[in-house]
């Protein structure tokens, strides 16, 4: 059985749009590579912290309260699952937890929507482009393993956008003077 | 015939629940992502602080970048198998596509766009009191002192390009849309207002 009923979760009130009573937007890959690209090319690297910042306190918010909501996944390799699955319908891509731990570990993602929305739109990149997908999975495990934003840092170590096989994730904790940085 | 948004709303809902192996959503001819509003509304608006002394510059690059998109993502749209099957028959004459293109919108959570007012070629006016940028600000900042719906913004004014500017992908930027009305700074509702760029 699916750990996730995305069928029942995405809804409607009206004209907004919400997945688990929370709202959110569909947008296509030409708006989120913009975004992107307006924030790198005008703040350099506090622009990517703030792609990976935002990306990671709003997973953060929302699985958390999906967690709360789906009281019989207990395991943590079924809440991995669910992430995968959430990752998956929301359109981001195919993204696989599984050597992971809460001392941190590896991430996988053969494709997802912002290596294939940037290569369409500006080509390959020299340097690892998913900060999204980082914020994405340092706000996941932090919310499956009940710590507070910022506690792990993520680094893309392999990227598609750079004509990689793969984009590999590394996830370590970070210092606690290092956090929210 | 008038555009029915509703039959635009349910293809929509539809379609995004249909992924290919790559857990792409492909529909209306774009790559579609689902994700929650505060993530945009963190981003443009943070964005925004951090350039704190480059205000506008900030404001600009958010609507340039949206009307870009809007531009390219909704050309898109017109040119998918789904307006095709879907839309298109309700098209009676070339200004309905902007009713089509509103219900698209409203379709994938931007906010309950309505046309207030069209003069092809002239003027287009989009009000919506339901925008997802105008409700994040004030949940986030409480008042504003200017419009801050900036996606719906360059999206008014791409709607307006690509009907009236010269054919894809010469016609961006012909126009361009102010926001005189917002939720944010305590109006009843945004407005947005697109015109010839150099008027």
């Amino acid at each position: 059985m699916s750990p996730l009923n995305w069928q029942k979760e995405l809804g409607r009130d009206g004209h907004r749009v919400n997945f688990s009573g929370q709202p959110v937007a569909m947008h296509c890959h030409h708006y989120n590579i913009n975004l992107q690209k307006t924030l790198e090319d005008t703040l350099g690297e506090q622009g990517i912290r703030l792609l990976y910042r935002s990306a990671e306190e709003a997973i953060f918010e929302n699985f958390k309260s999906l967690l709360t909501q789906y009281e019989s996944i207990k395991t943590e390799k079924s809440k991995f699952e669910m992430a995968a699955l959430m990752f998956q319908n929301s359109g981001m891509g195919i993204i696989r937890i599984q050597e992971v731990g809460p001392e941190g570990g590896v991430v996988v993602s053969p494709s997802n929507h912002h290596v294939t929305g940037w290569l369409a739109k500006h080509g390959r990149r020299h340097t690892p482009g998913c900060h999204f997908v980082r914020g994405w999975i340092a706000g996941i495990l932090e919310a499956i393993y009940n710590r507070p934003l910022g506690y792990y840092r993520v680094e893309e170590h392999e990227c598609k956008m750079m004509r990689q096989n793969e984009c590999r994730f590394v996830v370590e904790e970070r210092e606690n003077g290092d956090r929210r940085k | 015939m008038a555009i029915d948004g509703n039959k635009i709303i349910h293809a929509v809902m539809e379609g995004s629940r249909i992924r290919e192996s790559k857990g792409i959503i492909p529909l209306f001819g774009v790559y579609l992502s689902i994700f929650s509003v505060n993530y945009y509304n963190k981003l443009s608006y943070e964005f925004e602080r951090m350039l704190d002394d480059r205000k506008t510059e900030a404001e600009a690059l958010l609507v340039h970048a949206a009307q870009e998109c809007g531009y390219a993502t909704f050309q898109g749209v017109r040119n998918s198998w789904e307006w095709e099957e879907i839309v298109k028959p309700m098209i009676d004459q070339k200004e309905d596509q902007i009713d089509g293109f509103s219900a698209v919108a409203v379709a994938f959570g931007w906010g309950d766009l309505r046309v207030k007012e069209l003069i092809p070629g002239k003027k287009l006016v989009i009000q919506a009191s339901g925008s997802y940028e105008a409700s994040g600000y004030i949940d986030r900042y409480q008042h504003a002192r200017s419009g801050k719906c900036y996606m719906l913004r360059g999206v008014t004014g791409a709607l307006m390009d690509l009907l009236y500017g010269e054919d894809y992908p010469e016609g961006c930027f012909t126009f361009s849309a102010e926001e005189p009305l917002c939720r944010a700074k305590g109006d009843d509702y945004c407005e947005f207002i697109a015109r010839q760029s150099s008027d």
